[in-house]
């Protein structure tokens, strides 16, 4: 459905499933946020003529002068799902991805040696999702669920992994400590408490897994 | 928060389609209604997408441009707010999707959004361009062969036409104000518009007189069932009297009405007063001789009125307790502020022509009325009167409208309907066209009836059909319109006759018409579904059987108008009435004002920021209107 005759320069192709899927994420997510900016608006809030610094959203204006941003604020955001500090699904994508990285580097020169080496390559374990869950809660003041004991991992593929969560979890530490002292409200500082403590356990499981 | 913003089409987007979300649940004949409520108690029930957008708090620039737009709309059409938003935002949908993909054309753009934006601009212009020049022609082919005519000849009698008017009515309060009292409120607006019709005259002059007027038409009662709703003849003024009304009157009595004060009003901070006495300005002279001499003037004045045997004084200002303890002690009865309409009303209804220099009062001033008496309303007590030979001289019989309900928020729904009513029949009843010099080139009627005999017959009705489009066409609602249109549209771009950008551009249209009828059926998809494939069957196979159904047409009207009656008789005329009418010359101006308001919203690519509030007159009138009614209940 092209508008102009002459296109040598751009040749259009469709875009491939993954795009595909991107794209309808995309759209499903517009869709939520004009819907909850729907209701807000009918709830009274104000529509202002500013946008949000991070994400772009409309923002919107509550009866107290608050400023409020539909997505930041309410819906799960777009790109933190990449992020492994964040996410255990992306973490376990990110292990894997590394996983096939040392397999990869291992096979080379494995193709010299013996047959007993590469199964020893194989035989490293995947970690499992619930030891990035506990790194995920910590980043996202959830309430943690209980650190569950690992079986001895090796550490090649488990520590860069292990020492990005801790560094995110201190990171979110460091945070709440300077909001908790420049809290007024109760209620904040009651849930900046629970941040930390939440960051403190999983700290302490991130360390014992490394150990 | 910077200065100078530039404007992307992903805040365009987004910006209505929030405005879409808001008026999503209240649209189509199952949509709810919303409540809004202040902090004072006072509530707002509305199913109007005008009110509802208007009610919303909105800062956002774009956003208070969209909203301007459909009460612009609505103030002329005085329905399809929703439909508009609804179809702004699919087709800006539609237009994101095409501009992403083909950004290529504005390749010399710094940046991919600019050249999206520059893409969306073109696709808006080309889409308004063809809207104005070809659409008319898809609607008179496609769609007004398969809709009903109706006009205000004789409303009441049972005919084909009326049937269809009332219909219309019924439907349209439907959609308003719910089932239940759609019929009710149908017949008392045939009431109302036979007893304002003017004899032998145009019956949409009575429309517009109804239309203009109507403030000063109906009083709104709360704490009343609706089914006390009724027309009271005459004309009632929302004041009461400031005098003792006697009760015993000789009929007729006469009325006179002022503009002014009666008495001079006294100095207000920066007058300067000026006492003359013969040449010389004099110290003798003070202020107590000047309102002494001002109220023996009021004296004269009300000498002068008894003589001429008026007896009502009605006042579009507050006058002074001089004025109103001489007006009792001459037994005359006094309204003071008598709002602008209602004057304007009065003296169209009477004939006379208010007062303004109270010094100079002829009998052309003077109105003749039969009665005067209060009127208790619900809590208020009005004043209700009637003019004396009236119908021989404007050969129209008077009357008011009592709405009743049990809040104030339903009386003021039920009046809104009203109004609105008025102005979609107006619009209704409007030819599409205005000017009609276009003659058909002769390829396209060989080209829709190849092997018909009666070719040059075809041809030449065709010719008159497009010469003057006949009025107060209406189809069947519940998408109809859409789904002719979307089809006509369709089998156009499919079509080879036409050059590649005019089949892109009536495919994005014909896209974007689908999107309102999906809406209607959103809850469930077999009857979309459902509604399609009847609405499809509707359409001929044969282009030389739409021909022979050209052909069946009624003889000229007495007015002299060709007019196209529905070709498919029978039963599928009668299934189609059950569904409610709508009108289609409203449905053709909604479209054209939707890409309109597209090309402007486009248009648009920088947002400016000030440091002051810069209210125009405009958005105080849309706000003044929703607060007027509390100044009202504060005075």
């Amino acid at each position: 459905m092209a508008l102009n005759g002459d296109e040598e320069d751009f040749e259009w192709e469709p875009p491939t499933e993954a795009e595909m899927k991107v794209i309808q994420a995309r759209r499903e997510r517009q869709d939520k946020i004009s819907k909850l900016m729907g209701d807000y608006l009918l709830k009274g809030y104000k529509m202002l003529g500013d946008c949000c610094e991070v994400c772009g959203t409309v923002l919107l204006q509550d009866r107290q002068q608050k400023n409020y941003c539909v997505s930041c604020q309410e819906l799960d955001s777009d790109i933190d799902k990449d992020n492994p500090a964040l996410n255990p699904q992306a973490a376990l994508s990110q292990v894997r991805e590394r996983q096939l990285a040392a397999q990869v580097l291992a096979a080379a020169p494995e193709l010299n040696g013996g047959p007993t080496s590469s199964l020893a390559s194989v035989l490293v374990p995947q970690p499992r999702p619930e030891h990035c869950e506990g790194a995920a809660a910590g980043g996202r003041a959830l309430l943690p669920p209980p650190a569950v004991a690992s079986p001895p991992p090796p550490n090649t593929t488990l520590q860069p992994v292990l020492e990005e969560a801790e560094e995110a979890v201190l990171t979110k530490l460091r945070w709440a400590t300077t909001q908790l002292q420049s809290s007024a409200s109760l209620e904040a500082s009651i849930q900046l408490c629970s941040l930390i403590s939440s960051c403190a356990n999983s700290l302490r499981s991130l360390r014992e897994l490394s150990q | 928060m910077v200065p100078l913003e530039q404007l992307h089409l992903n805040h365009v987007l987004q910006t209505v389609s929030a405005l879409e979300s808001v008026i999503l649940r209240s649209f189509g004949p199952e949509g709810g209604q919303v409540l809004f409520t202040r902090d004072t108690g006072q509530v707002m029930l509305s199913r109007s997408g005008k009110r509802i957008l208007t009610a919303l708090h909105l800062d956002h620039p774009l956003a208070r441009m969209v909203v301007r737009c459909v009460w612009k709309h609505s103030t002329i059409t005085g329905d399809g707010s929703k439909t508009f938003v609804l179809l702004l935002a699919s087709l800006l949908r539609i237009i994101h999707a095409t501009a992403s993909k083909e950004t290529h054309m504005f390749q010399s753009h710094n940046s991919t959004k600019a050249a999206e934006a520059a893409t969306a601009r073109h696709l808006a212009d080309k889409l308004l361009e063809f809207a104005l020049t070809e659409l008319d022609k898809f609607i008179v082919l496609n769609v007004l062969p398969h809709g009903f005519c109706v006009s205000l000849e004789n409303f009441t009698a049972k005919t084909q036409h009326n049937l269809s008017f009332q219909t219309l009515l019924v439907s349209f309060f439907h959609t308003r104000l719910g089932y239940a009292y759609c019929d009710f409120f149908r017949n008392l607006f045939c009431e109302l518009l036979s007893h304002w019709k003017v004899k032998d005259d145009q019956p949409s002059f009575s429309i517009h007189l109804l239309n203009n007027s109507f403030p000063a038409l109906h009083t709104q009662v709360s704490g009343v069932p609706v089914s006390c709703s009724r027309l009271i003849e005459g004309q009632v003024i929302h004041r009461d009297f400031a005098t003792p009304c006697p009760q015993v009157r000789k009929q007729p009595l006469k009325a006179a009405v002022f503009n002014g004060y009666l008495q001079p009003k006294l100095l207000t901070t920066g007058d300067v007063l000026e006492l003359r006495c013969g040449d010389k300005v004099t110290e003798d002279r003070g202020i107590v001789h000047f309102s002494s001499w001002t109220e023996r003037s009021v004296e004269s004045i009300i000498a002068t009125l008894q003589s001429f045997g008026v007896s009502v004084l009605l006042c579009a200002l507050k006058q002074s307790t001089a004025v109103l303890a001489a007006a009792t002690q001459a037994g005359m009865c006094l309204v003071e502020c008598v709002s602008e309409e209602e004057i304007s009303l009065f003296t169209q209804l009477s004939g006379v022509t208010p007062i303004s220099d109270c010094r100079r009062i002829h009998p052309e001033h003077i109105a003749t009325l039969t009665f005067c008496k209060p009127l208790l309303l619900g809590a208020h007590r009005c004043v209700h009167l009637d003019f004396h030979d009236c119908e021989e001289r404007l050969k129209v019989k008077p009357c008011s409208l009592v709405i009743c309900a049990p809040s104030e928020g339903q009386a003021d729904q039920h009046a809104c309907a009203f109004q609105d009513a008025f102005r979609m029949l107006l619009t209704a009843l409007e030819p599409m066209h205005k000017t009609q010099k276009k003659t058909i080139p002769s390829e396209e009627c060989t080209s829709l009836h190849a092997d018909n005999i009666s070719n040059e017959a075809a041809c030449r009705v065709h010719l008159h059909q497009k010469c003057v489009i006949e009025t107060g066409c209406v189809i069947s609602a519940g998408g109809t319109f859409e789904f002719l249109l979307h089809h006509a549209l369709h089998q156009y771009g499919h079509s080879c006759s036409v050059s590649v950008n005019t089949s892109a551009v009536s495919q994005l249209l014909a896209k974007a018409l689908l999107s309102v009828p999906r809406q209607i059926y959103s809850h469930n998809l077999k009857h979309f579904l459902q509604a399609q494939t009847r609405v499809m069957a509707l359409i001929p196979r044969q282009p030389n059987a739409l021909s022979t159904n050209l052909i069946h047409t009624e003889g000229p009207l007495a007015d002299g108008k060709l007019s196209l009656c529905s070709c498919n008789k029978g039963n599928m005329s009668l299934k189609l009435l059950d569904l409610g009418l709508e009108s289609v010359s409203c449905k053709y101006q909604l479209v054209l004002a939707v890409l309109q308001c597209l090309t402007n919203l486009l248009r648009m690519n920088m947002l400016l920021r000030t440091h002051t509030i810069l209210h125009t007159k405009s958005h105080n009138s849309l706000n003044a209107h929703s607060e007027s009614s509390e100044d009202e209940d504060e005075d």
